[in-house]
């Protein structure tokens, strides 16, 4: 028999195989992360924002970023099962859609841009290249009001649909969206866009933790009664009243 | 209500999550301990100058209120759990006046230090500070929100949730304890 729940696997398997693209694209191919010095010596970060790969990868990211909202929709669509107001669902959908543009597209675009015309002045690239940073690590507010509003749906959930510690956990992720706050102020150091409090810090709980939201996911979206489905209206035998959910939020 | 006060003894006090969350985050908070030292080493006369600039009456002042505020507040735990609730509002009604009394205290400490053109960026000593007691300062007004929602819970219940109680007072003792490292760190250490 096939799995009623097929849309979510695969908005699930969208996931591990985006954040692969993103790792190779970031590290190996263009060398974008891990950040570079905002001292950065001008001849180094003039070969860095022209270099070819950053062009290549910078188009390539913009592509495959259109997988992310797909992954998303596994936040809230396990969201939506939880006992809590659908504020949270809509903070979390509008925060991630904000915090990627800025996050995400904004660097793109600032590194593409460096690396797409060769003969731009050094002191134009250097703005892109703090732009693109500064965009990339300190863009704050609307991650860290996104991981506020998975973290407090987690813990008010009455119908336990994810670990009560994974919402705490989830807690410290906006903490380290705070964490980041000094980049905007530091140009060396532990609190610089590439120091050790403001980004390895931040990292060494960032990763597992994203490691750990997909498992417990996975472990969610398995253990869903497929009565409940959203889609359970699909697979239903009897096509002779109107099973279909009204639109709700 | 002894029947309640058992049950309760058996296990951990509070939720098991929230002791997931108060061990993690005194890891966090150790990390940022770890590399203030660090840092601290590199540059030993930068910080002892750049510390003798903090307040450290208000720094003490604000070390008893939050010591205060703790010991109502375990005191009334105590007193929720032997099912005496009239005190037990009282007794965190007080915990919760000392709480709120810390981040008051604070804002008579920022703001001159930020007038007087000492900010996060003056130097590295001022960055760990402001980050650090930042940090914290959230955890406090973050646990004026809960020990808030525990006087409701013991106002209004029928039957007092006590391990809510005690959940509590578990992450109002913590941010107490990190304002012990803090204020040892950051305004005594020489």
């Amino acid at each position: 028999m096939k799995s009623k729940k097929r849309d979510q696997w695969i908005a699930f398997w969208m996931v591990p195989a985006f954040f692969n693209v993103f790792g190779l694209v970031f590290v190996p191919l263009s060398w974008m992360m891990p950040p570079r010095s905002p001292n950065a010596p001008e001849p180094q970060m003039i070969s860095f924002m022209q270099s070819h790969n950053l062009l290549i990868a910078c188009a390539l990211l913009t592509l495959v970023y259109g997988f992310a909202p797909v992954g998303n929709s596994i936040y809230l669509i396990q969201i939506k099962r939880m006992s809590v107001s659908p504020v949270f669902r809509y903070t979390l959908m509008v925060g991630s859609i904000t915090g990627a543009i800025v996050g995400m597209l904004f660097p793109m675009f600032c590194f593409g841009l460096g690396a797409f015309r060769s003969g731009y002045r050094p002191s134009i690239l250097l703005m892109l290249y703090d732009f693109g940073y500064l965009a990339f690590i300190g863009s704050l507010g609307c991650f860290c009001i996104m991981w506020m509003a998975f973290a407090l749906a987690i813990i008010l959930d009455q119908n336990n649909v994810l670990p009560k510690w994974l919402g705490y956990y989830t807690l410290w992720q906006y903490v380290t969206e705070l964490m980041a706050a000094p980049v905007w102020i530091s140009k060396s150091g532990p609190f610089a866009w590439n120091g050790l409090m403001t980004f390895w810090f931040a990292m060494a709980l960032y990763v597992p933790w994203q490691i750990i939201v997909y498992v417990c996911i996975y472990r969610s979206i398995k253990n869903q009664p497929d009565d409940e489905l959203e889609s359970a209206w699909l697979h239903q035998t009897s096509p002779a009243t109107d099973v279909r959910p009204k639109a709700t939020a | 209500m002894t029947a309640v006060a058992t049950t309760a003894r058996r296990s951990i006090p509070g939720a098991p999550s929230m002791w997931f969350f108060v061990i993690g985050d005194l890891i966090i908070f150790g990390c940022y301990f770890v590399a203030y030292m660090y840092y601290r080493g590199q540059d030993h006369t930068l910080f002892l100058h750049s510390q003798a600039r903090l307040n450290l009456d208000i720094g003490a002042i604000n070390t008893i209120v939050l010591i205060t505020s703790s010991l109502f507040v375990a005191l009334g735990t105590a007193a929720a759990r032997a099912g005496t609730v009239t005190d037990a509002v009282r007794l965190f009604g007080i915990g919760l006046g000392f709480g709120a009394a810390f981040p008051l205290l604070k804002l008579f400490e920022y703001v001159p230090e930020i007038v007087g053109g000492v900010t996060p960026g003056t130097n590295l000593f001022f960055m760990f500070y402001f980050v650090m007691t930042g940090m914290h300062l959230c955890h406090v007004l973050l646990g004026l929100v809960v020990i808030s929602f525990v006087i409701r819970n013991l106002r209004t219940a029928p039957t007092p949730n006590i391990s809510l109680a005690e959940t509590g007072a578990t992450y109002w003792h913590m941010v107490d304890l990190l304002w012990l490292v803090l204020f040892a760190l950051l305004y005594l250490m020489r």
